[in-house]
């Protein structure tokens, strides 16, 4: 006889040692704490979802009065606006995914739900590092075009730059603008492969393998 | 009302536990890791039950909650995964029919599904319950004819593990 059908006959018909639980010990479990990987998932997702709102919602006054000096306030408010529509759809998407994860689907189905639920938080966070590069693009070619009233708006604003000495102002302001901004993609980066890898690794490995079993 | 319902799951669950025994068994290596795995699965399968209408057998729905659990929503912490204390399956075999060979061949067929991937143990596992392929593939999520291939060719490479 094959072995397997061995194992099967077996199977069935003899039973394996396994430690027996109670009733009050399987009742205990019901108090305990999830620890699953929607849970963690759901965790960091709303996580980034604060940080890149809050990031938003947290400009500092300095920077509120040297928009202002630049003349830029209302190009930034419809942007603002338009950003905080963004946000409630994303926010809106990513909760209606979630709803949709049950525990009772498919392998198949739960995984590419979860999947699914992920992807949201992943082009939520490209579209903020797009629009943030874009948008410092953008606004460093304003500077620079204006970069006579640039020195005078950054003084009336703020006294960081006040021990700066006015020949090099430019070259300063705009290094650090860069440099800033290479780090914080940098981070954020480097914060998604962590998540990935940790998290979701083995879940993409066995979702692909369902999905090659279809081919 | 909610005190009812956790006494009946309760009740239920304790009766089918050896379904998620076996599964735990499968998918973990040590008895630290199949507790936590039993745990996990009876909390989600408890979250799920207020939905469990009763149109199938409590067991057939936990199949699909508990294997949910062990493949997708467990997290395996690489810490549990190198100390190993299961000697592998143990089965109950009566003294008068005790045969040596069949005891080792068990063994051996049993470390061989324990090495498969993820997705193909659990094809194995619901074989070895007995389910049929309608059942196996609305538990996995694919069609009926790609997890009959899939078994076939899972049984072939098992027999190529075991003779080489």
């Amino acid at each position: 006889m094959d072995e397997l059908e061995l194992l099967k006959s077996k199977w069935q018909t003899t039973e394996q040692e396994f430690p027996v639980l109670s009733f009050n010990d399987i009742y205990k479990m019901l108090l305990k704490k999830s620890s699953s990987i929607v849970k963690w998932i759901f965790i960091i997702s709303i996580a980034e979802l604060l940080f890149w709102l809050t990031l938003a919602l947290l400009v500092p006054e300095s920077t509120q009065k040297f928009i202002e000096e630049m003349g830029m306030d209302t190009v930034f408010l419809i942007i603002n606006i338009f950003n905080y529509c963004v946000f409630a759809f994303f926010i809106y998407l990513f909760w209606t995914n979630h709803k949709k994860i049950q525990v009772t689907d498919s392998v198949k189905t739960l995984m590419k739900n979860i999947l699914k639920t992920r992807q949201t938080v992943k082009y939520f966070v490209i579209y903020n590092v797009g629009t943030t590069i874009l948008l410092m693009i953008g606004v460093n070619i304003f500077y620079y075009l204006h970069r006579d009233e640039l020195a005078a708006a950054v003084q009336k604003s703020t006294t960081q730059y006040d021990a700066v000495p006015p020949e090099v102002f430019t070259k300063v302001f705009f290094m650090g603008q860069i440099i800033g901004g290479i780090i914080m993609i940098g981070l954020v980066l480097l914060f998604y492969r962590i998540i990935y890898g940790i998290l979701l690794k083995r879940l993409k490995g066995n979702y692909d393998e369902l999905e090659k079993m279809e081919m | 009302m909610e005190k009812e319902l956790e006494h009946k799951f309760v009740t239920e669950l304790e009766a089918n536990q050896n379904i998620v025994h076996k599964i735990c068994r499968l998918y973990t290596n040590n008895r630290d890791a199949h507790n936590d795995l039993f745990q996990e699965i009876t909390i989600q399968l408890w979250r799920a039950y207020p939905k469990f209408r009763g149109d199938s057998k409590f067991s057939t729905w936990m199949y699909r909650v508990a294997l949910n659990t062990a493949i997708t929503l467990y997290r395996k912490s690489k810490r549990r995964i190198k100390t190993q204390d299961f000697e592998g399956v143990s089965f109950k075999i009566s003294s008068e029919d005790y045969d040596d060979t069949v005891e080792e061949q068990l063994k051996l067929m049993y470390a061989a599904v324990k090495d498969l991937n993820d997705i193909e143990k659990a094809l194995v596992f619901l074989y070895l319950e007995d389910k049929n392929y309608k059942e196996i593939s609305a538990t996995l999520g694919i069609s009926e004819v790609n997890s009959r291939v899939k078994m076939n060719r899972i049984k072939v490479k098992l027999r190529n593990v075991l003779n080489p």
